[in-house]
């Protein structure tokens, strides 16, 4: 069983609910953010490169099945679960930030901070915090907390802690487009794998052979700029 | 040292928020001080195990200011690494739970054992003179004299295979990374240990030139030692430019980006990491000016400065040109960036940066002289306190 | 090509010939008063059922009731001119409004608009083929179109499409603005205005102007706001800060959930609790379901409901007032019961709804189409009821008299009009009234369009202050500049520039935006004046009155139109 997912290009229109779905699950302070999402080409999201096809491009932990991160890490604080999602055991992590100069996708994220801290400069009440109220372990590991620690790293964990509740990630639920889909990909017959398969999924970096375990379908009918009778 | 202290503290109580490091720049003057700090260890034992390796006799006076260096300089890395860890007081998981495939835990262990090491190796060489007051540390055997020639010389292959290995594995902590064209290099290493030589017998010779001064008796030594440090640097520029030159021929676009970084953005800095030194080897070439302690000084300076300034230019072209950029679909001419989160909210700042202009603080840089008084310290304190150049000078 | 040519065969005109796009009565050359009322006993006699008056004309010869069987037209009633004999002897040329419109189109070839609009031919061509061939056919235009000087000159041209097609009155078809989440979707007569209150309603637009019809003797010295951020949003000119500054607005109020710049501003702030914390009902334009916001949590900090703060405003006022707000029950109840009184009295739309189906979740209004298919216009096309149908809040008498033949009408026969000459839709140019007229330096001084959309990461200037979504925009305001204007002015991808004009000044990032038309500059609205130095993009903007915005009022629906869009300026490079 191969956890992973799928983003259709096609359908995503760049809006970032996404990125702001998993901001709020996931307790972000001010300044991390696990979820991206810009226009390739373009200075300004949402704004066309000057040449070129406008698309926008989602971009989160790849949770690869080569990760470098799970590699370098000096503590086996971020380790790879049998299912291929990489994790961070935030009472593990010394800080190195070894990982964040191995990953090549920018995605690891670190606490500079107490994000307290960050919060109350940013303006918020004091003490006060947002997320995903509970701590969760998996197998005794803690893979996820409401206020991390200052000094460590953190990602995206493919929201393992709905995943046990038979719940998608935030991103996914938070998607207006329908442009996500997670489903197991060592199965032939799932719909990631079936529209891998059929619309040519394909990987950021895949020469880098990290072998992340999110996909990309190319958009092909966006915007047809030229009208013929 | 007072002053690194206090700044260290105030950076575990703040976070490293303080430091100017960020996500998409994440190590900056702590690691290229690792990488400055080993590479100046490895040379002082390449050195005092080169003369009982290789019989350079001449440069046998200076061998246990070569131990010395060299335990000075490694502990030394270990200390300017410790304000870059983001939880210390979890550092007891590296030995609890080390995770063997990263090369920062072969770091860890080749660092601590080449610290051992050195100190093992400073202490046979100083057994002979371990007398008076010091024969309390001293073991008793029946000639020191010839015990400590013995294991020098038997110890002599391990120190130098250690202090090989020390700065192989501190840039395999950086060349296994593919993800950092700037690094993934197999020209990493050696070139590492071509500076590490060069930077090192460097700082043995001022360490020399100060304990001893300019005696005829230490002339020819001093010389061979020159020698070694510029030759040493010309391999280390050829590994280095052929590194570049590879690349620049091929002409792909992701090796244009990461050079660029360097050749226009850190051209100054790059002209004097090369020139610099190259001034200082011509100059310490130069009979004359090896005449004078103060020149030799100087020009040492000056080519430590410029090793420092090619540490730490080990991180802007691996961090300032982002990895995850690539042509958008359909886009060959356009090599973008996809912007990181920078982990820094400033009110007014755009979070989101494809570009981290990275300078070190006050409070890094305060830290970074915090270790390297440190380091002068230990030289200094050693000299002072045990038989590393007294005895020496009673001899001539 | 259409396969229909309905303007040449009338027979195959598939509508119901009674709504064909025009007035009944029938246009003479010259019109002068019409008074529904004192004509109105002859329309009666002569009164076919659900119509009101038909058929009379008025001339400065004498009027004359005409039947419309005893008309002889040359051609079908859509589509003629003839000559008509009228009491007294007199004849009187007559042409449908039809035929005026054709003749006024003959100076819409597709190559003059192509080369006005900068649409191509071919482009204008297809849209219309599609919209004449393809059924049912909607128009669904946002409000930045409309907000224009000439505002209603657009919409009633785009109104023409989808009636000259018979797009109306039936399941997916007709015209529909996509503005806002404020709709009252049934009569709130009950609770309104309590009863014997006399409410004065001024536009907005009067307030800024400071003067206009039905504006108070003694001007207007104190303002009282909520759900809304004047001091940002309608502050064009600059006036309202003006008007705060020199004391003229002696006593500002404001009630929010958040400091906005308007609060900031006020001199008494009171805070009000959100959507999460009290007890509300909201209808929306977007679909016909009535929803019942519930609290999920107690009010935070200091907050109250604004019914509560209303209630005990009035008892201070005149302690007689707080009847009218259920005194005697806490202020959640207190809206239930208005809720459970609105929804009773609310007319057929709210029949049978109670607040027990809402907390169960979102109930679907009655509407008059069957199912309750929200088919705009069902009841005028389907079962001859008069145009136009109830605007609520207003009672349907209110509007009626705007629409006098209870026919749609796309020709308007009112004297502003004609005397303008857009009794039927006509193109006019952009800012010859507004802009160039009030300097006609402008032309040259700021030649750049000024168009505030809105932005993606607020709700007009709601969230404004949410750290997260100042994050995604680089925590800086944008402005969106065509690359020709932008390299013009020496300006450059996140330059910091100023935008300005005559009236005022505002700064912010400059975006190259290859989507952006030459001579078109986009600013993002919204952003709270403190992100902008205090210097507000409304400054730039100005209150214009269109005198046709004035012919009919009804408050809050029928009002003059606020032009933000109608403004010029220029950019240039700032210092930070």
């Amino acid at each position: 069983m191969r956890r992973g997912w799928v983003i259709d290009l096609e359908k995503c229109i760049g809006c970032r609910s996404c990125m702001v779905a998993c901001k709020q699950h996931n307790g972000q302070p001010p300044g991390t953010w696990w979820n991206r999402v810009f226009t390739p080409g373009s200075r300004e999201n949402q704004v066309a490169p000057e040449k070129g096809k406008e698309y926008f491009l989602p971009v989160t932990c790849q949770h690869c099945a080569n990760p470098p991160c799970v590699k370098v890490c000096p503590v086996d604080a971020t380790y790879s679960t049998e299912d291929g999602t990489v994790l961070i055991d935030f009472e593990r992590c010394i800080g190195c930030r070894y990982c964040i100069s191995a990953c090549p996708y920018g995605v690891r994220q670190f606490n500079w901070e107490e994000p307290k801290k960050t919060l109350y400069k940013a303006g918020y009440v004091e003490n006060y915090t947002y997320g995903y109220p509970k701590d969760f372990r998996k197998d005794g590991r803690l893979v996820y907390m409401p206020v991390r620690f200052k000094g460590i790293t953190e990602k995206c964990h493919f929201c393992v802690h709905y995943y046990e509740e038979g719940l998608e990630p935030a991103c996914v639920r938070g998607c207006p487009g329908g442009a996500r889909f997670t489903g197991d990909l060592d199965d032939p017959e799932s719909v990631v794998s079936k529209l891998i398969r059929d619309r040519d999924g394909f990987n950021l970096l895949p020469e880098k052979g990290t072998k992340p375990s999110c996909y990309y379908l190319p958009p092909r009918r966006k915007e047809n700029l030229s009208y013929d009778f | 040292m007072a002053a690194g202290i206090i700044a260290w503290l105030y950076q575990f109580q703040e976070g490293l928020i303080i430091t100017d490091l960020s996500n998409p720049f994440s190590w900056g003057l702590y690691v290229s001080g690792l990488a400055f700090f080993v590479g100046n260890a490895a040379g002082g034992l390449v050195l005092s195990s080169s003369i009982y390796m290789f019989g350079l006799t001449k440069l046998k006076p200076f061998a246990k200011l070569g131990a010395l260096t060299a335990f000075a300089n490694v502990t030394a890395a270990m200390l300017i690494v410790l304000p870059d860890i983001g939880q210390p007081l979890r550092l007891w998981h590296l030995i609890v739970y080390p995770q063997f495939r990263s090369p920062l835990v072969w770091d860890v262990i080749v660092l601590n054992m080449y610290a051992i090491l050195s100190l093992a190796y400073l202490y046979i060489l100083m057994l002979p003179d371990l007398t008076g007051k010091l024969q309390k540390i001293a073991i008793k055997v029946k000639d020191p004299l010839e015990f400590s020639e013995k294991w020098a010389k038997r110890l002599a292959p391990l120190a130098l295979v250690f202090a090989a290995s020390i700065h192989i594995v501190t840039a395999w902590i950086f060349s296994t990374q593919g993800g950092r064209e700037w690094w993934f290099t197999p020209a990493l290493a050696p070139d590492f240990l071509a500076v590490a030589v060069s930077a090192g017998t460097t700082i043995v010779l001022m360490a020399s030139v100060l304990a001893f001064g300019i005696k005829d008796a230490y002339k020819e030594g001093y010389k061979t030692m020159v020698k070694i440090i510029a030759a040493a640097f010309f391999i280390h520029l050829f590994l280095m430019y052929n590194d570049f030159f590879i690349h620049t021929w091929y002409g792909a676009e992701s090796s244009a980006h990461t050079l660029g970084v360097l050749f226009k953005d850190y051209l100054a800095a790059h002209a004097f990491e090369v020139i610099a030194p190259l001034a200082a080897v011509a100059l310490l070439l130069n009979g004359k000016v090896r005449e004078s302690k103060a020149a030799i000084i100087a020009s040492s300076s000056l080519l430590l400065l410029g090793v420092f300034i090619h540490r730490f230019l080990l991180m802007p072209p691996a961090f300032e040109a982002i990895p995850l950029t690539f042509n958008p679909i359909g886009l060959q001419e356009i090599f973008w960036s996809y912007p990181v989160a920078s982990g820094r909210y400033v009110e007014g700042m755009d979070t989101f940066v494809d570009r981290w202009n990275y300078f070190p603080t006050w409070v890094e840089m305060i830290i970074f002289l915090g270790v390297l008084a440190y380091m002068y310290f230990v030289v200094a304190l050693a000299s002072d306190y045990l038989p590393v150049i007294k005895k020496e000078q009673e001899v001539i | 090509m259409p396969s229909r040519a309905f303007h040449d065969e009338p027979d195959l005109w598939e509508g119901p010939p009674e709504i064909s796009p025009y007035p009944d009565r029938r246009a003479g050359k010259r019109l002068l008063a019409r008074d529904v009322k004192t004509l109105s006993k002859e329309a009666e006699n002569q009164k076919i059922p659900g119509y009101r008056d038909l058929f009379v004309i008025i001339t400065d010869k004498g009027s004359a009731i005409l039947n419309p069987e005893s008309l002889e037209p040359t051609h079908a009633i859509l589509d003629g001119e003839f000559t008509v004999d009228l009491k007294g002897g007199n004849s009187v040329e007559a042409q449908t409004v039809f035929t005026e419109l054709k003749k006024s189109l003959k100076d819409y070839s597709l190559e003059r608009v192509a080369s006005v609009t900068d649409v191509p031919a071919r482009q204008i061509e297809r849209i219309a083929v599609e919209a004449a061939t393809t059924a049912p056919l909607h128009i669904i235009f946002g409000a930045s179109n409309y907000q224009w000087y000439h505002g209603d000159l657009k919409g009633r041209a785009l109104a023409l499409l989808v009636v000259l097609t018979g797009n109306i009155g039936k399941s997916g078809a007709g015209i529909s603005t996509y503005a806002g989440q404020y709709k009252i979707r049934f009569n709130l007569k009950e609770w309104w205005s309590p009863k014997g209150g006399k409410l004065n309603w001024v536009p907005y637009l009067y307030f800024l102007n400071g003067k206009g019809s039905r504006y108070p003797k003694n001007g207007i010295k104190a303002m009282v706001g909520g759900w809304g951020n004047p001091f940002d949003q309608h502050n064009m000119a600059n006036r309202l800060k003006n008007m705060a500054l020199s004391g003229e607005l002696e006593f500002i109020l404001t009630t929010d959930i958040q400091m906005t710049t308007s609060c900031q501003w006020s001199d008494v702030v009171l805070p009000a609790s959100t959507w999460y914390e009290k007890y509300d009902i909201t209808a929306t334009p977007a679909h016909p379901y009535l929803q019942l916001q519930q609290p999920a949590i107690k009010p935070m900090f200091e907050s109250r409901s604004e019914l509560w703060m209303v209630r005990e405003l009035a008892k201070r006022i005149d302690p007689d007032f707080e009847k009218h707000f259920y005194p005697e029950l806490d202020e959640n109840d207190a809206a239930l019961r208005v809720i459970e009184t609105v929804l009773a009295t609310g007319g057929p739309e709210s029949e049978g709804i109670t607040l027990e189906m809402l907390k169960k979740g979102p109930v679907r209004l009655h509407s008059t189409a069957p199912g309750d298919r929200q088919i705009p216009f069902y009841e005028q096309i389907h079962k001859r009821v008069p145009f136009p149908p109830v605007s609520y809040p207003a009672a349907l008498d209110a509007t009626a008299k705007f629409v006098k033949s209870g026919r749609i009408e796309f020709y308007k026969d009112e004297d502003l009009f004609l005397e303008l000459g857009e009794q039927l839709p006509v193109h006019k140019e952009t800012f010859l009234e507004t802009e160039y007229k009030l300097d006609p330096d402008a032309k040259e001084k700021y030649r750049l369009r000024f168009v505030t959309r809105n932005s993606l990461y607020r709700v007009h200037s709601t969230h404004s202050n949410n750290v997260w979504l100042n994050e995604l925009q680089g925590d800086m305001p944008k402005v969106f500049l065509n690359g020709d204007d932008a390299r013009e002015r020496g300006i450059g991808h996140g330059d910091y520039v100023e935008i300005y004009n005559g009236r005022g000044k505002t700064k912010s990032y400059a975006v190259i935006d290859p989507g952006a038309r030459k001579g078109t500059l986009v600013f993002e609205q919204g952003w709270w004046a403190r992100y902008l130095n205090n210097e507000s993009y409304n400054s730039l903007t100005m209150p214009w009155i269109k005198p046709t915005h004035e012919v009919y009022f009804v408050p809050g629906i029928w009002s003059p139109n606020t032009c933000w869009n109608e403004c010029l300026v220029d950019v240039r490079r700032a210092e930070l």
